[in-house]
């Protein structure tokens, strides 16, 4: 039995995370066309689609530290390389196994994560973010100048990971490896936002100074919020250097933590699906610009110069208008075309 | 590709009349089918001689646009303009060199989907550019077995067994910076040690031949008075270089590129600096008089090639072929199609054709001939990447580069990689 609009009895029903039947469907058509996606494309854009998938996990943490707690932070590009420089000390250095060096990157993150985050204690909007650029510099440093353990300007070489005598050697099969990650990762993470802990976060966000009158412990939630998010950018960053078979200190800088926020901006703040699809647009956008100006290059040769010039001036004009017209991201948008399909063709 | 076609289509062709002819008669389907074998099995062969003939994948990432692009078009034409020499002239044994060039802007990510759409491609070999995409390719080309030639001069891809695939056209930053120490100490008359300070940006580029540099340097006798810290992008350099002057140095290696090189320099001057400097390979080129506007008189570059004009045997067909008067950079670029081409050469006659097969053609590289192109003859193994450990050190002399001495450096063991 269905009832005409949001119609709910119980409140189990209420924390459902499918609620409906559509959208039943639809997650499990979105997994199933995951699942055959690398049989659909190869080369570029299978591995344009496994960027995809690792952004989600770095974008879903740091939406659960910016969109859920209000606490900005830039310094996910340095935790992500954290994560990649633990997993790249671990499997070379150590000899130990993917398998261990993934978990542990993600604590050894959270661990980082939850150092850096201690000035949220005394700081907050504006502050914390400059207090969080600190983490940034001073990690990035770390990473050129500890050599013994991050191999200095030359960077580790890291392998894929393998179970028995089977290596995720293809961007085929590390792919589905890195899918079953971001799917247990997101689903926590949707999870985490309607426990306890979850709603801990949005009352510090919404008013700090009630949520500690209602018996909110700040201090504790805060850093756990730092926690969390640094372990899914640390966990994100070890996929990231084994996916590259690389990791140097240049592919973690100011500009990925710049990226990573405008992901969960653009996608909708306080939002796991907000985050997912931030990723997938910022990931795919230049993708996009890059095929069209390849194309307008081939009809228009004398062109080429000027089209590759504009495709950073428009992936800018993008993220602006996006801010203009849709300050509340990708994830409030979609709200509103379901809720006018909801009632089509009589919206009022 | 297109060989493919007359071969798939006669086939098909052959099979839709053969529906046909099925209520007709075996006698004729079969008539019919010899046919179709037959065209198919000429197409085959046709395809197959023209594949023997055809053409050679290889993969161009290059920065035009980017933030390195003032260097980076220079180096990419040339790499370009040798190319269409040789698919003018014959090409690799008869087949054409197919090579796009693509312009990855020194996004890393860029480098890395074109990189996946070249592995897709087929490609042999790849000409790469600098640092970025470089070092974020090191571990895929390794995995996939192609060989990768850049303008990533940093002495860790000189050791095989550790980016087995990678190579360049240059000594390495190190052994460039040894060259320069070797060459100054040379030149030191006086009684007391001489002075060094160096100048470099906190980045993998600037910080990679520094320990290997500081430890000759003390081999030496030089005394080292400590670092400096200007960025890539610095605009002023006033506070280090007051540091520099305080401290009293004679020399400073300048590990930067150009525009922080001349932001240097001027400041130098400025400051009323004494200071002999001594930049790396990007440091200063031809562009540097109009960036530094006089400062740079007497600053010395460890170069890595002729110069355009100089009367070596090989500048001859560079310029036959390039009549504009070209930067160094380009020199090099054109150079290292030079080495990619006679590997696709070795390469063709022993076999096939492959990633692997241009890698071991490389390593048989002794002595290679770029006709004074470069400092010294090329030499690969499949223990040492050095292409050669000689440095032209240039001289800025009233706004032009004076080549002031070769050194040629030992090719020694413990500095491989280092």
């Amino acid at each position: 039995m269905h009832y005409c609009g949001d119609f709910r009895t119980t409140y189990e029903k209420d924390i459902e995370i499918l609620q409906t039947p559509t959208v039943r469907i639809g997650v499990a058509a979105c997994l199933a066309f995951l699942v055959v996606f690398p049989f659909l494309v190869k080369g570029e854009y299978l591995w344009v689609g496994l960027q995809i998938l690792i952004a989600v996990i770095g974008a879903v943490g740091l939406n659960i530290l910016t969109g859920y707690t209000g606490q900005i932070s830039l310094g996910q590009g340095a935790f992500f390389g954290v994560g990649a420089y633990t997993t790249a000390y671990m499997t070379t250095k150590l000899g130990l196994s993917f398998w261990v060096g993934v978990p542990a990157a993600g604590l050894v993150t959270a661990a980082a994560g939850m150092v850096f985050g201690i000035p949220s204690l005394r700081l907050k909007g504006l502050y914390l973010a400059i207090a969080t650029l600190a983490s940034q510099f001073i990690l990035e440093w770390v990473f050129l100048r500890w050599e013994p353990v991050t191999g200095g300007s030359f960077g580790i070489v890291v392998p894929r990971p393998s179970i028995g005598g089977y290596v995720f050697d293809t961007d085929r099969s590390f792919y589905y490896l890195v899918l079953a990650i971001t799917v247990v990762m997101v689903l926590f993470a949707v999870n985490l936002v309607r426990t306890r802990t979850g709603r801990a976060f949005m009352a510090i966000r919404d008013h700090y100074i009630s949520a500690e009158i209602m018996g909110i412990n700040l201090f504790r939630y805060r850093i756990l919020s730092f926690g969390i998010s640094s372990f899914y950018a640390g966990v994100a960053g070890a996929l990231l250097g084994h996916s590259l078979k690389y990791v140097t200190s240049e592919q973690f800088n100011l500009g990925l933590s710049v990226s990573y926020l405008a992901m969960i901006i653009i996608g909708g703040l306080g939002s796991i699906l907000g985050a997912i699809y931030g990723a997938i647009f910022m990931i795919l956008l230049p993708k996009v610009l890059t095929v069209l100006t390849t194309k307008l290059t081939m009809m228009i040769p004398g062109a080429a110069g000027l089209a590759i010039a504009m495709e950073q001036g428009v992936f800018g004009l993008i993220i602006i208008f996006f801010l203009i017209f849709e300050p509340d991201g990708l994830a409030h948008r979609w709200k509103m075309i379901k809720a006018y399909w909801k009632l089509y063709p009589f919206s009022y | 590709m297109e060989q493919g076609t007359p071969g798939g289509a006669p086939m098909a062709d052959g099979n839709t009349a053969n529906n046909h002819e099925i209520r007709e008669g075996k006698e004729k389907m079969k008539k019919t089918m010899k046919i179709a074998a037959m065209v198919a099995g000429l197409a085959m062969v046709l395809s197959g001689v023209a594949f023997s003939a055809g053409t050679i994948r290889v993969g161009h990432l290059a920065d035009l646009t980017g933030p390195t692009g003032d260097v980076g078009k220079p180096y990419a034409e040339g790499v370009q303009a040798y190319k269409t020499y040789v698919n003018a002239h014959g090409g690799v044994n008869g087949k054409q060199i197919e090579m796009q060039m693509f312009d990855y802007a020194y996004d890393k990510n860029k480098a890395v989907n074109q990189y996946k759409k070249y592995k897709e491609d087929k490609v042999v070999a790849i000409e790469g550019w600098g640092t970025g995409d470089t070092e974020a390719l090191a571990g895929f080309v390794s995995a996939d077995k192609i060989p990768y030639i850049s303008a990533s001069y940093s002495a860790h891809l000189t050791n095989p067994a550790k980016t087995p695939y990678n190579f360049f056209c240059a000594a390495d930053y190190t052994t460039a910076l040894r060259a320069g120490l070797l060459y100054l100490k040379e030149g030191w008359k006086e009684k007391r040690a001489p002075k060094i300070v160096f100048i470099y940006p906190n980045h993998p580029y600037g910080i990679a031949p520094i320990k290997g540099g500081k430890e000759y340097a003390k081999e030496l006798g030089f005394e080292i008075l400590g670092d400096e810290d200007v960025s890539l992008k610095a605009i002023e350099a006033n506070s280090q270089l007051l540091s520099v002057k305080n401290k009293g140095a004679d020399f400073a290696w300048i590990g930067g590129t150009t525009n922080s090189t001349a932001v240097i320099l001027k400041d130098a001057k400025k400051l009323g600096l004494k200071t002999k400097f001594f930049s790396n390979i990007w440091g200063i080129d031809e562009s540097t008089p109009k960036l530094a506007g006089g400062a740079e008189e007497g600053a010395l570059v460890m170069a890595g090639s002729a110069r355009y004009g100089d009367n070596v045997p090989g500048m001859k067909l560079l310029m036959s072929v390039e009549k504009t008067p070209q930067v160094t950079h380009y020199i090099r670029g054109w150079v290292s199609m030079m080495v990619l081409v006679e590997a696709l050469k070795r390469a063709d006659k022993k076999g096939p054709i492959t990633g692997e097969s241009v890698k071991t053609a490389l390593e048989t590289f002794r002595d290679f001939d770029t006709g004074g192109l470069t400092p010294a003859k090329i030499t690969f193994t499949s223990t040492d990447h050095r292409p050669f450990t000689s440095v032209n050190i240039m001289e800025m002399q009233n706004g032009k580069l004076v080549i002031k001495k070769t050194m040629n450096l030992p090719r020694k063991a413990e500095w491989l990689g280092l």
